[in-house]
């Protein structure tokens, strides 16, 4: 795997239309976002669709991605997940898009983006920890399954509201954990 | 979605979390959206977010997607001339047929009779290959020169058909082949390797396909696979 500064010097040439540049960027980070796509979707077939419309999108996108230092694997996995998501639901039920939604964000977390990526993992592991079992589930499942507040509802049980207010607090309790 | 417990200075830190899962409701998308493309704040805790989401793929074991998928992307984003996606299968085809006859070539003794000008054998090639029709009727010696990145190629035995040139295409892996030049009529030549091709020699395939004169039209192989052999180090 390639370091931090080498894909991100890789995505800021892809942004000035260099292919060599983009067919590097493809071999150094396609296994991992394949894996990714993979898994969401759980289809060989379309995965490999959807792993070709991402690197698309980070061809036609990686100008919006600002070199500053800051992790440019997450966003081309926050680019990768929100797309498997995206045909997982439109595969699911007639449901709204991710992709046009949930756009990546322009700016960079602050420096507590900058840690060591293992060392973020575990956090956010024991973070997770800290919530009821059910409730990290829920925020898991949102993630990584692109399940709705619908969905969730129906899976736990509960009013939509509830479930709406219970993964709420647990977006707070994560934050706090996580701000650490 | 009005929730008590909650402090309102909170709120977009909720709010920011629910839109990078995708799970807010789209009126409130959109509203939400429409404060992004103000507020650098609301981005910056988004942006929070994907990182710390980021960390559930950890897990993910990273999976080779199959070779198909670059050239087809490729072919995608710069065209279909471009991305040597239907002649880049023929090709494939025509390799894997071809791989089996060319472990059988025995490599050839170090070339004879350094000129004294044009192109020379490299004395200490970095990489060297031995590029063979299966019958070989055709027949190229390349050495890699590391040192001024130039690849001398040697057209030992064959030529093109009438009217015809041939090219000679570096595979890298398993991405879709590379054009290193046309050969020219001189038996010997140096190819000029570009930098971002030269660390990509080792371990690569060099192949030779039929090409109207001047070379591709399209910056894939388009006509026959005539002859291939793999890059070793000298």
């Amino acid at each position: 795997m390639a370091t931090p500064e080498e894909i991100e010097s890789l995505l800021s040439r892809v942004a000035t239309g260099d292919r060599g540049a983009f067919r590097q960027l493809y071999r150094h980070t396609s296994a991992k976002l394949f894996g990714i796509a993979l898994r969401i979707l759980s289809d060989r077939a379309e995965a490999e669709d959807a792993l070709q419309d991402i690197f698309v999108k980070v061809w036609d996108n990686a100008g919006r991605y600002q070199a500053n230092g800051l992790s440019p694997m997450t966003w081309l996995i926050t680019l990768a997940r929100n797309h498997a998501i995206d045909r997982l639901r439109r595969r699911r039920a007639g449901q709204g898009g991710l992709d046009e939604a949930a756009e990546l964000a322009d700016d960079r977390p602050g420096p507590e983006g900058q840690v060591m990526r293992t060392a973020q993992r575990d956090r956010l592991v024991a973070c997770f920890e800290e919530l009821e079992a059910a409730r990290a589930e829920a925020v898991r499942r949102a993630y990584l399954q692109g399940e709705t507040y619908a969905d969730l509802a129906e899976r736990f049980e509960v009013p939509l509201n509830t479930m709406r207010t219970w993964l709420r607090r647990s977006l707070l309790k994560l934050r706090e954990c996580l701000s650490r | 979605m009005s929730d008590h417990d909650i402090p309102e200075r909170d709120e977009d830190e909720v709010l920011a979390g629910e839109y990078a899962l995708g799970l807010l409701p789209p009126d409130e998308r959109a509203a939400f959206e429409s404060r992004l493309s103000q507020d650098p704040e609301l981005r910056a805790l988004v942006a929070r977010w994907q990182e710390d989401f980021a960390g559930l793929t950890e897990d993910i074991a990273p999976v080779a997607p199959p070779a198909r998928v670059l050239p087809a992307l490729e072919a995608q984003i710069f065209g279909p001339e471009q991305g040597a996606g239907r002649a880049g299968h023929g090709l494939w085809r025509l390799l894997a047929g071809a791989a089996a006859a060319c472990v059988l070539i025995v490599a050839l003794a170090v070339v004879t009779g350094v000129l004294d000008t044009g192109p020379t054998r490299p004395g200490d090639p970095a990489y060297v290959a031995e590029v063979a029709a299966e019958d070989e009727s055709l027949l190229v010696e390349a050495a890699f020169d590391a040192e001024d990145g130039t690849l001398y190629v040697d057209r030992r035995r064959g030529g093109p058909r009438p009217g015809r040139a041939l090219e000679l295409w570096l595979i890298a892996g398993d991405d879709a082949p590379v054009s290193l030049g046309v050969l020219p009529d001189d038996p010997e030549a140096e190819l000029p390797v570009s930098p971002d091709l030269r660390d990509r020699l080792a371990g690569g395939t060099l192949a030779i396909s039929d090409e109207p004169p001047g070379g591709s039209p399209t910056g894939a192989p388009t006509g026959d696979v005539l002859a291939v052999g793999q890059i070793t180090d000298s």
